[in-house]
């Protein structure tokens, strides 16, 4: 389930949230566990996208324990040119389930069909071949690879940009795979 | 750190010089023409425009911090004919990342002429300014602009669709970049 984020969930969160595999995609990296609270009242203020520069920011909920495992976020970078970024982030010992495909597929829903975004990108770190993989099973295409662009925290950094046109997302999602019968003799 | 390096910078057949005010005539020949900046962010300037452009390149002959730009015009040795620019802006002081960009006079295209003047540009930074990596963006049907790049040995790290609006319709975008130990088997 995907739902906004209660100060409660700070318990949860800090399970995951200081990982260093875990920081390179935090909007406000929190290495130390006193600053999860600040994280999360963060993160819980995030409800709705009313001007660029906003970003909502969903906890991942598993239905079956209501453990808080990860967040998608997804940030109104450009009004004119109608883009959006997408971030998240996973608890590592629930990763592997598609727990994050299937929260990343509802949210390009939300951005495309509610939101109207025309593009919408990912970030992430070239190292990171799961993320990579996960974007490319939603379809999404790989547009940037930059080395040593940059630095986070005193390594040279590399980065990938994955995105989809809105027009790309809604012919890639119409294509739904039959339903599975069992056969009748 | 600042930098401010020497000039002018002397190629086998151009000098790579600040701007002075007596350019004006020769920069206005090809930033007025709309074929030149077809591909540009600014639309073709007038003459005024261009005064008041080349006043401020001037000065523009040192980084100070991060978002200054070097600007120098590239002159024929052999007329003193000024045929076109190039800029160098710092983007990172902590990345020593810096963004290069060149305009010449359709006349003088075609002739190796951007290639000479870019990579003494290379040089400059790479070897003088400690720059760890150079990168160039153009609009992907700016062929000329990608050609040059990849004459330069840079690389095409991205590719962005309709990542933005240009001139009232979507942009295609190309990035190239080059490390400073990809340059010349590194400086
Ligand atoms: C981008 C721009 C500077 C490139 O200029 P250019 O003349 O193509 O570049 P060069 O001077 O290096 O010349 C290279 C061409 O001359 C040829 N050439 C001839 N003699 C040469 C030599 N001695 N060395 C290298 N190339 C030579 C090359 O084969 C090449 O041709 P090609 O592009 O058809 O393959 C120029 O097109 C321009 O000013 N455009 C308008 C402004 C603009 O768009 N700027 C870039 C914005 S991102």
């Amino acid at each position: 389930m995907l739902r906004p984020f209660e100060r409660q969930d700070a318990a949860h969160v800090a399970r995951y949230h200081v990982l260093p595999t875990v920081q390179r995609y935090l909007i406000r990296p929190t290495r130390y566990q006193e600053d999860v609270a600040g994280a999360v009242d963060v993160m819980s203020a995030q409800r709705g996208l009313q001007r660029p520069g906003d970003t909502l920011t969903l906890a991942l909920e598993r239905k079956l324990d209501k453990a808080v495992i990860g967040h998608v976020s997804l940030r109104w970078s450009d009004a004119t040119a109608g883009q959006g970024e997408l971030l998240f982030a996973i608890d590592p010992a629930h990763a592997g389930n598609g727990f994050l495909t299937e929260a990343l597929t509802a949210m390009m829903n939300m951005a495309f069909d509610h939101f109207r975004i025309h593009r919408v990108f990912v970030r992430c770190d070239g190292r990171n071949h799961h993320s990579a993989k996960l974007m490319q099973k939603l379809g999404m295409r790989l547009e940037a690879h930059y080395r040593e662009h940059a630095l986070f925290q005193g390594e040279w950094d590399e980065e990938l940009h994955f995105a989809i046109l809105d027009r790309e997302w809604q012919a890639s999602s119409k294509v739904h795979p039959l339903p599975i019968r069992e056969r009748v003799a | 750190m600042g930098f401010f390096p020497d000039f002018p910078i002397v190629t086998p057949r151009l000098i790579l010089r600040p701007f002075t005010r007596g350019d004006v005539d020769a920069v206005f020949d090809y930033r007025g023409r709309r074929d030149v900046a077809f591909y540009l962010f600014d639309g073709p300037l007038s003459r005024d425009e261009v005064a008041t452009a080349v006043q401020q390149r001037v000065v523009q002959i040192g980084w100070n911090e991060p978002e200054d730009k070097i600007v120098l015009g590239a002159e024929l040795r052999e007329t003193g004919t000024l045929i076109g620019e190039l800029s160098l802006i710092w983007r990172s002081e902590e990345a020593r990342q810096a963004e290069v960009g060149w305009i010449f006079h359709p006349e003088y295209q075609g002739r190796g002429y951007a290639t000479e003047a870019a990579g003494a540009m290379f040089d400059l930074a790479f070897r003088d300014a400690s720059i760890h990596r150079i990168f160039a963006r153009c609009d992907a049907r700016n062929g000329s602009s990608w050609r040059l790049m990849e004459r330069l040995g840079m690389r095409r790290e991205a590719h962005f669709r309709e990542h933005a609006i240009f001139k009232g319709g979507w942009d295609e975008e190309f990035i190239y970049a080059v490390l400073r130990r990809e340059w010349r088997d590194g400086v």
